[in-house]
């Protein structure tokens, strides 16, 4: 056949070839979760760890690495910030969950992190999985500020097993150049008049929840056949929808590129694209708005639990909700804070200095296990039926 | 004599004087081969073992390694779910069509750099991999950027006054899933085409040249069959991992450009159901499997190699 050997100049450059091909492959492979360790957790049934005895180290010289599993933007040294100034030499990690069931699924496969942030639907699984360690109140200096109804969220059989932190509404998000008339209801996430510019958040429960208040259903008690046509229904709305998102940084962008005017949003997002000047409004729809509580709990045999119960308790610190307050538009859980708010339409437009708003809205409801299975395999099969 | 004698004089038994050099070849053999086959059973191997017996667990409830009753519900529940399956032709048939379109504007380059480039073939080769150097998550990004409403195209197309409303039907769809895979697979397509051209001995095609074959019959009957193995390479290289695809379509695909790896990702994350998770992937893993062996049992690629 003849001389088949590689021409000289191309070893070279067939080298620099392998060395970007396995670069390529790592850097494609490693999209998106960041590394989880794995380790079985122990075996549920334990008592409440022995806490040790207050250190009597002085603030500036606790030491130690804490790692904290929370979502996307609270890693921000905004949002701990009581903690940062009271322990600079401490050091905080992050890691990220994308939603619930994702910060369940990566506890439940063993990660390490000391301190998780789930929020209300998904609380209870933790406790009754044995994840989450009962929280000695007394070690919190700022526990006494917070209000009896969001205490209660963090309850289960008498005992405390989660500290709240932040808490808000979900309503609709509307571009107010490109929607003339004010939406006033939750079905306008389904009306063809938005065609091709609706964003639904990628939730299975937020779907049912959605469909409940539209339908009038009993979110607790949805029967076999109510979430067959929650199914059709939101088979028939992927088609007006445009892209579902996932975090709000995702909402966000597509608004600003006017992918989306009509969505399913948190105010968190309402505040941020107001401060980027995108003309838009929250409903206060006539089924109500949703309001749901996120926790922040220890896991069970972390070995920083000093360190854990020091941050949880700064996470209700004076700055930090400040910043929570004037960043997101969300409620704290420290009452000073709410009261001490001044802007009038915060107080006006989300009634947060009201510490028992969580009785006049549509609380988000604990899940069962069986909800959670077959709500989020009803919500695959819609997004498999494109 | 001295022939029949060679022939009856036979070598003593026992050990001959080679079996020295192949004893010694079989222990290297060995040696070289243990450490990547054990490194394979380890880190391939057994995680799909794993993830095969994670698919007859019920459900994730309780502790996750305790064992569990083995059960069939998912596959069951599979049949009687035609979306999934659906879902997954759908995905199929997206891969084919993203391996076709990247073979075939791959070759070209391939041919461009293996034949004609001469001296500046390895210069312009590092300059088709700069973009490996980027994160695959901003190469992405950036069909975002370029597809969106108020994107690239879109404002040039405004501008120049071709249209006067912005096309939403550049992004989230398939559409967007498809040409931003293909651009993403172009420069990993393009390598084993141009091995392949490379190995074609320059004195085939003067041969060619002077039987009077035109270009294009040199081409045809001459340099295609020979780049065939690299093309057929090519092709399975982009076709298999894009049936799991999954990154890609979540970052521009949208609501219709979902593909099944998105179900897939979403059953490990959100719906925290590993075992339904599993037993897709499982799913999956056979049909591509039996595809890649019936497609390649087809096309008989010897026919092209040998004369």
């Amino acid at each position: 056949m003849g001389d088949s050997r590689s021409r000289p100049g191309m070893r070279l450059p067939v080298g620099l070839v392998l060395v970007a091909l396995v670069v390529g492959a790592c850097a494609g492979a490693g999209a998106s979760s960041p590394p989880v360790e794995s380790a079985p957790p122990s075996a549920a049934g334990a008592t409440a760890p022995t806490t040790p005895s207050p250190s009597e180290v002085p603030p500036d010289q606790v030491t130690g690495e804490l790692t904290v599993l929370d979502w996307a933007g609270y890693d921000d040294p905004l949002y701990w910030q009581d903690f940062k100034d009271a322990y600079p030499n401490a050091n905080v990690g992050f890691e990220f969950g994308g939603s619930d069931g994702d910060i369940y699924g990566k506890m439940k496969a063993g990660d390490q992190a000391d301190v998780f942030h789930p929020y209300t639907g998904w609380i209870q699984f933790y406790v009754d999985e044995g994840i989450a360690q009962e929280i000695d109140t007394s070690k919190l200096k700022n526990w006494d500020k917070v209000p009896e109804d969001f205490k209660k969220v963090g309850q289960f059989n008498g005992k405390q097993y989660c500290v709240p932190f932040d808490w808000g509404f979900t309503s609709v998000l509307y571009n107010t150049e490109k929607v003339t008339t004010p939406i006033d209801s939750w079905a306008a996430l389904m009306d063809p008049a938005y065609r091709g510019h609706i964003s639904m958040w990628d939730d299975g429960p937020g779907a049912v929840t959605v469909s409940s208040y539209i339908h009038g259903y009993d979110e607790t008690n949805i029967s076999p056949e109510q979430l067959a046509t929650i199914k059709q229904e939101w088979i028939d709305q992927a088609k007006l929808n445009k892209a579902y998102w996932v975090g709000e940084p995702d909402l966000v962008s597509m608004f600003q590129s006017g992918d989306a005017t009509v969505a399913y949003s948190w105010q968190g997002a309402y505040a941020t694209l107001l401060g980027a000047g995108v003309p838009v409004a929250y409903a206060d729809p006539k089924e109500g708005r949703n309001s749901w509580v996120g926790v922040y709990c220890i896991r069970k045999d972390t070995e920083n639990l000093d360190l854990a119960l020091k941050f949880i308790d700064e996470k209700l610190g004076e700055k930090t909700g400040n910043n929570l307050v004037s960043n997101f538009y969300y409620g704290h859980a420290n009452q000073d804070v709410m009261n001490g708010i001044t802007d009038e339409t915060l107080r006006k437009a989300f009634s947060i200095d009201d510490p028992t708003i969580l009785q006049k809205t549509n609380f988000t409801p604990n899940l069962t296990a069986d909800q959670r299975d077959a709500w989020t395999a009803m919500w695959n099969e819609v997004k498999a039926s494109q | 004599m001295a022939a029949s004698e060679a022939v009856a004089r036979k070598p003593p038994r026992g050990r001959r004087p080679s079996d020295g050099v192949v004893g010694a070849r079989r222990g290297t053999f060995w040696a070289l081969l243990l450490p990547v086959v054990a490194f394979l059973a380890v880190f391939l191997v057994l995680p799909l073992v794993m993830m095969a017996a994670l698919s007859t667990r019920a459900d994730l409830r309780g502790p996750l390694l305790e064992p569990w009753a083995p059960t069939l519900k998912h596959y069951v529940s599979l049949a009687e779910t035609p979306s999934y399956l659906r879902l997954l032709l759908t995905s199929a048939g997206i891969a084919v069509l993203v391996a076709a379109l990247t073979t075939l504007l791959a070759y070209p380059l391939a041919y461009f750099l293996a034949l004609r480039a001469g001296s500046r073939a390895a210069l312009l080769l590092i300059l088709l991999l700069v973009p490996f150097w980027t994160s695959y998550l901003l190469r992405v990004m950036a069909w975002k950027l370029m597809l969106g409403e108020e994107g690239v195209i879109n404002s040039i197309l405004m501008g120049t006054g071709l249209v006067d409303q912005p096309l939403s039907a550049l992004l989230y769809n398939r559409f967007s899933v498809t040409v931003t895979l293909v651009y993403v697979w172009i420069p990993f397509a393009a390598l084993p085409i141009m091995a392949a051209l490379q190995r074609v001995d320059p004195a085939v095609l003067d041969a060619a040249s002077d039987l009077y074959a035109s270009p294009r019959q040199q081409f045809r009957h001459v340099t295609l069959p020979l780049s065939m193995p690299g093309v057929i390479g090519a092709f399975f290289l982009v076709f298999i991992p894009t049936v799991g695809e999954y990154v890609t379509p979540l970052m521009v695909g949208g609501t219709s450009g979902t593909m099944y790896g998105n179900v897939i990702q979403d059953f490990f994350t959100k719906a925290a159901n590993w075992p339904f998770g599993s037993m897709l992937s499982v799913v999956m893993l056979v049909a591509t499997i039996a595809v890649a062996i019936l497609a390649l049992r087809a096309v008989d690629i010897r026919r092209f190699v040998e004369p």
